[in-house]
């Protein structure tokens, strides 16, 4: 080879890999996955009027319920589930190349559009709400902190550009927020047109915010010097600590730029969110280390009522003990209102209403939290795939069992992908609470209720009925026919109702022995169980369901929290405090059928929620007596410990039924359970269970161990056929025996969203009647009328303020008309005018909006 | 005279192994001294800046307040507490959590405590992790990914140590050839990472043609059975395994050739050809016998590199390994585990150092241990 063709060669190999490397240019930087903290919040997005993303986009045709077909097929729809691990930046691409069928954590905000562009199919979920926390307080070394002032921190509602967030930043994967209320939560539903003329009001308006802030300043004794605010012939410089995903950081930049146009020096500095806790949390505000941060909350649960969120977020009583909340001087009135409605202090709905009204318009002229956005999150999944996704928890949900399937199929089997798996160890009482691995529990548990995913309701699952009784003036109602509620002037808890339990004895404690004969509380429930609950309901292992695996659940409440127990464990403490404050009195009617009772002082608005629930449901999966007596022993010896603080401070390994080196202790205690035909809690659940039937159980769960290789069993739709913990990987396969059939919940598979459209003149008289029609409709079929809470109409003028709030007219199923008055129209005045319908629904929390412009002629 | 010098001869002898043995035991205890006391530095910088000097402690005790709040709020859904009862059970949560991670005391007694634990190979309980069976013991969690690691890399470095000498040293004997140049010109090429190749080769092998996996370590769910288990793992290999050898395959045998090219011109390389030796004695004998302590030296680190693992690399390829591990620890502050794989790494490399002395006494005369300047 001649060494010109040497070269030459060389070349072109050199080209060659500079034209790969140049092709790869646009690569993304890999993501590594980040730390768990918190959970994510999951909230589907409303249907509102603007020209946004739909509430849950999916390619596929919607599927309605009468398309379904009747099955006959027992537990979930699919005969295989496997969990597994993908890096979100490849989970598009994983799913178009069939390696997984759906990345079920929820994508963040920036990858809106690529998930838009995927062709996959996707639902949207809240994510994460972003806003800004001043810090209040008054600096010690005298430096000036403008964020005192409350009108300063109001003004800044109209120096943010919501809407630009939600469009530009978040590329349309984010929704404008204003209130600490959760936009599709019923709190937002019922409030829809008090909300509606607020965000109106504090629309984006520069100008205003400059005028204000102005305004302020130098009432405080600052002065504009050369463009720039100064005080005490410093400048202002404010410390803003900005979180560094892009997100925050590009908000926070954005509201920097704004505050320097206005005269503010800002020292922007850009923290990781163990920074930034560091010192927004873990400084003394005054010290002045910081005066405003860019916040991050979320939810896990659907909070039905959040009259809490305003003593929370704003107010200097707010229990989140954070201190910078002790420094805010809030406005008498709204601090009254706060802590009134934290405390439930209101005797009806309405009034809560009118109260949870004005506390709205008093926080957004308080501000401490100044609210920027909503965030959304998408979960894309194959075209045929059918996930459930719900207000809260996104697609890891509690239905997710019992609606997860392909379209028109029976069977087949999902890959289903998670940011992780095995978090934590898995035992129902204190193990892993992580999103992605209640995802695997959820698959496998079952309960006597089950929330709604759209309206944080619950529905009977094993339950037949409920009586609810409330103490007179409870502002409680209720929304569902399974629950009958009623009140009573006074609630007595009987004398032979259980109220404590002695740990050394292990039998109850009745309120006769305890003392407390005459013992009221401020609600009954009384929960009937269906007469062949015993006979139709097993354990994974083919174990009988029991009353003892009921009771042992309701015993080891107390026991753990109990000094004098073998089990002591000071975690269960806080929390059983908590119950304890509240629990009255238990009482076990009757065994057959089951019929429970319970006293509490605790209590929700809906009824649905005070019902008396006695499943051995724990926060991370049911707990067969079983299993809770294998891990009582190996915690009475010293071997094992359900909590991760009591492992700690024991220093020995945290009980998981899955895997790990519990399986081995924990098998050993099961034979001797078996060996000595043991009972635990003998002198009480001795009652209700024989040893023979104890002994069959011990087998039964000795047999499910040897052919699965892991002690985790519930009652649920799926059970654990394979765990393979360090490979990340876990198979659940479909329980036949399960009670229900598999379309039980298909009511779940689509959101009953309303679509709604207003028809009317284009043009009306002053001084004239006029009405528009409105169409509310699910599916192309009129909305009952029995499950619409109520259409609201909001009047806005040429300059869009809104200038009457009324409601629509019933006419029939799924149509309401608006009669316009010739008051309301001469409130409007001659112009262009803007008509916006609010329909808050029954099924769903997420009311919906449409819009209409109409011109009002002389 | 002659029973004299026996005599002295022996006496000699005697005196010059009392010697040897003084010299090599004082040069050993020095030695072993330095590497403890080397040890005992580093690690304590380790537990120094795993937690920043201790302000680790307020950032624990902060995310400990965000995140009970969080718990509590969860909790508290649904059901109204009243103010101070919630706010008590955010101070019981908060107490608890700052005790069990030992936040209650002060950080200066915590890092003696974590320095004398890791001394004596007392690993103890992680603060936040566990391992993936479950375990909050130290040497649990790193047991149960060194495993997986020790594939990756070793499988990777292995063939990349021996692969990248031995051409080397084929190439140290055709300077300037079509070859070598090639070589030369895609050394730059190492400057890339592997987790840039781990990237391309997914969206090519997976992503497009399909044929291999985007990550894991083993199918979900794994194969059963030993050997299709076994040929599972190894398709899953290929990838991350193959993106940290081409990442480092031209700079590696660029740098050996380099060393070797040093040695190829020496006068003795050039006397054995002129006595007409082949090449393979002359590559043997001439070249690398005397590069032999250079090479073991490099052989042995990259030994106890292994135990390291490759963060990136098993970060994009999902690998259970231990650079996730501790990169992982990292970020949670999780002193104990952070502390137990670098006195583990100490270790391996202190005795490493020290048995190296002896290695390359045995394989070069020249060597003499603890010789020094007397």
């Amino acid at each position: 080879m001649s060494k010109f063709a040497r070269n030459l060669s060389m070349l072109i190999v050199l080209v060659l890999f500079g034209v790969a490397l140049a092709a790869c240019g646009s690569t993304e930087t890999p993501v590594v996955p980040e730390e768990p903290v918190v959970e994510d919040p999951v909230v589907e997005e409303p249907v509102i009027e603007e020209p946004e993303e739909p509430v849950v986009e999916e390619p596929e045709e919607p599927v309605v319920e009468e398309t379904v077909v009747k099955t006959e097929r027992k537990g979930g729809w699919l005969d295989e589930w496997i969990f597994t691990v993908a890096d979100p930046a490849a989970a598009l691409t994983q799913i178009k190349a069939g390696d997984i069928d759906i990345y079920a954590e929820g994508l963040q905000p920036a990858m809106a559009q690529e998930v838009k562009d995927s062709g996959l199919a996707y639902k949207t979920s809240q994510g994460t709400y972003f806003g800004v926390f001043f810090n209040p307080a008054e600096f010690a070394d005298g430096s000036f902190n403008p964020f005192g002032n409350r009108k300063i921190r109001e003004a800044f509602n109209w120096l943010t550009d919501r809407n630009y967030f939600a469009q530009e930043i978040f590329a349309g994967g984010g929704k404008a927020k204003w209130f600490a209320i959760t936009t599709e939560w019923p709190d937002y539903a019922d409030l829809a047109d008090k909300v509606r003329k607020l965000e109106s009001y504090y629309a984006y308006d520069p100008d205003k915010a400059a005028e204000v802030i102005t305004t302020e300043m130098e009432g405080m004794g600052a002065e504009l010097v050369d463009g720039k605010w100064n005080y005490n012939g410093e400048p202002v410089v404010l410390k803003f600590l900005i979180r560094d995903d892009a997100a925050r950081t590009a908000m926070g930049n954005w509201t920097s730029d704004k505050l320097e146009e206005i005269g503010f020096t800002v020292d922007r500095q850009y923290k990781s969110g163990s920074e930034a806790s560091a010192i927004w949390i873990g400084t003394d505000p005054t010290e002045g280390n910081w005066h405003m941060y860019t916040a991050g909350w979320g939810a896990s649960v659907i909070n039905r009522s959040q009259a809490n969120i305003f003593q929370e977020m704003y107010l200097p009583t707010s229990q989140q003990g954070i201190s910078a909340f002790f420094f805010n001087e809030a406005e008498p009135e709204f601090q009254t209102l706060g802590d009134d409605l934290y405390n439930a202090k209101y005797n009806t709905l309405e009034e809560r209403h009118d109260m949870m009204s004005r506390a709205l318009e008093l926080s957004l002229q308080d501000s401490l939290h100044m609210w920027w956005i909503d965030s959304t999150e998408f979960t894309p999944y194959r075209t045929d795939l059918m996930p459930v996704a719900d207000l809260a928890a996104g697609t890891q949900n509690r239905v997710a069992p019992f609606t997860l399937r392909y379209e028109g199929v029976e069977g087949g089997t999902v890959r289903w992908a998670q940011q992780d798996l095995f978090a934590e160890p898995y035992n129902p009482v204190a193990g892993t609470n992580w999103t992605f691995d209640q995802a695997v529990i959820s698959a496998t548990k079952a309960d006597d209720v089950l929330y709604d995913p759209y309206t944080g309701l619950l529905h009977p699952v094993r339950l037949e009925r409920s009586e609810v009784t409330m103490l007179e003036g409870l502002p409680v109602g209720k929304s569902l026919d399974w629950v009958d509620l009623d009140f009573a002037d006074e609630i007595v808890v009987p004398d032979d109702a259980w109220y404590d339990w002695d740990a050394t004895t292990q039998k109850f404690i009745t309120v006769e022995e305890a003392g407390v004969s005459g013992l009221t509380a401020k609600r009954k429930s009384i929960s009937y169980y269906p007469a062949d609950l015993f006979d139709t309901v097993q354990w994974h292992d083919g174990g009988k369901f029991s009353v003892a695996d009921m009771l042992f659940s309701f015993i080891l409440t107390f026991d753990r929290a109990k000094e004098e127990s073998p089990i002591y464990d000071p975690q269960a403490v806080p929390t059983y405090q908590v119950f304890r404050d509240s629990f009255k009195g238990f009482k076990i009617l009757s065994t057959d059928p089951l019929t429970v009772e319970v006293y509490r002082d605790d209590y929700s608005e809906d009824a649905e929620l005070n019902v008396a629930t006695f499943w051995p449901s724990w926060q991370s999966g049911e707990l067969s007596f079983v299993n809770g007596a294998t891990s009582y022993l190996a915690e009475e010896a010293g071997e094992l410990a359900l909590s991760s603080d009591k492992s700690a401070s024991e220093e020995v390994e945290q009980t998981s039924y899955i895997g790990g080196p519990s399986l081995e202790i924990l098998e050993k205690y099961l034979d001797q359970m078996i060996e000595e035909e043991y009972i635990p809690y003998e002198a009480t659940i001795g009652e209700y269970i024989t040893k023979e039937e104890a002994v069959a159980r011990y087998e039964a769960l000795k047999a499910f161990y040897a052919d699965k290789g892991h002690f985790w069993v519930g009652t649920g739709a799926y059970y654990i056929d394979q765990v393979n913990m360090t490979e990340k990987s876990l198979v659940a396969k479909n329980n036949f025996n399960y009670v229900d059939f598999a379309d039980r919940w298909d009511m779940f598979a689509t959101p009953k969203i309303a679509d709604a459209e207003i028809d009317g003149p284009g043009q009306v008289k002053l001084g004239e009647e006029s009405a528009f029609d409105v169409y509310v409709s699910f599916d192309g079929d009129a909305y009952p009328a029995n499950e619409v809470k109520g259409v609201k109409f909001l009047l806005y003028n040429a300059e869009g303020v809104l200038v009457e709030v009324s409601e629509a007219e019933l006419v029939e199923d799924g149509q309401y008309i608006v009669s316009l008055t010739p008051e309301m129209l001469e409130k409007i005045g001659a112009g262009s005018a803007k008509i916006e319908v609010a329909v808050v629904l029954i099924p769903v929390s997420q009311p919906t909006f449409t819009t209409l412009e109409f011109v009002v002629v002389e | 005279m002659s029973a004299n010098t026996k005599i002295d001869i022996s006496n000699i002898n005697k005196q010059a192994k009392i010697n040897t043995v003084k010299r090599l035991g004082k040069f050993f205890g020095v030695r072993l001294i330095m590497l403890f006391i080397t040890v005992v530095v580093g690690v304590y910088i380790t537990i120094l800046v795993a937690n920043m000097g201790g302000y680790v402690d307020t950032i624990m005790k902060a995310e400990i307040k965000e995140r009970v709040n969080m718990q509590v709020a969860a909790m508290t859904a649904n059901k109204p507490m009243a103010p101070d009862a919630r706010g008590e059970l955010v101070r019981q949560m908060t107490e608890l959590e700052e005790e069990r991670l030992g936040l209650n005391t002060p950080f200066a007694v915590r890092s003696i405590n974590f320095l004398k634990n890791a001394l004596t190979l007392n690993l103890g309980r992680a603060q936040n992790m566990v391992s993936d069976h479950g375990s909050r013991a130290v040497k649990n969690i790193l047991l149960e990914r060194l495993p997986a690691t020790l594939l990756l890399m070793g499988s990777s470095q292995l063939i990349l140590f021996f692969t990248t000498v031995f051409l080397a040293l084929m190439l140290s004997r055709a300077y300037g050839s079509f070859w070598d140049k090639l070589v030369v010109t895609l050394s730059p090429t190492s400057s890339v990472p592997p987790w840039f190749y781990g990237i391309f080769s997914i969206l090519i092998f997976a992503a497009v043609l399909k044929i291999l996996p985007f990550g894991g370590m083993v199918s979900a769910p794994p194969p059963k059975g030993t050997i299709p288990y076994i040929l599972d793992v190894l398709k899953h290999l290929i990838l991350p395994a193959g993106s940290l050898i081409i990442s480092s395959f031209f700079i590696s045998i660029y740098n050996w050739r380099t060393f070797f090219l040093i040695y190829s011109s020496e006068d003795y390389v050039d006397m054995a050809k002129a006595k007409g030796l082949t090449s393979r004695d002359i590559e043997r004998k001439y070249i690398l016998k005397p590069t032999l302590p250079n090479i073991i030296t490099n052989f042995a680190l990259m030994l106890i590199g292994l135990f390291t693992g490759a963060t990136l690399t098993e970060t994009i390829f999902l690998w259970p390994g231990l650079g996730r591990t501790i990169y992982r620890a990292v970020g949670l502050f999780d002193t104990p585990v952070i502390v137990g794989s670098t006195i583990i790494y100490a270790y391996l490399l202190a005795f490493t150092v020290f048995f190296l002395d002896f290695i390359y006494a045995v394989v070069d005369p020249r060597v003499k241990v603890g010789g020094g300047n007397s």
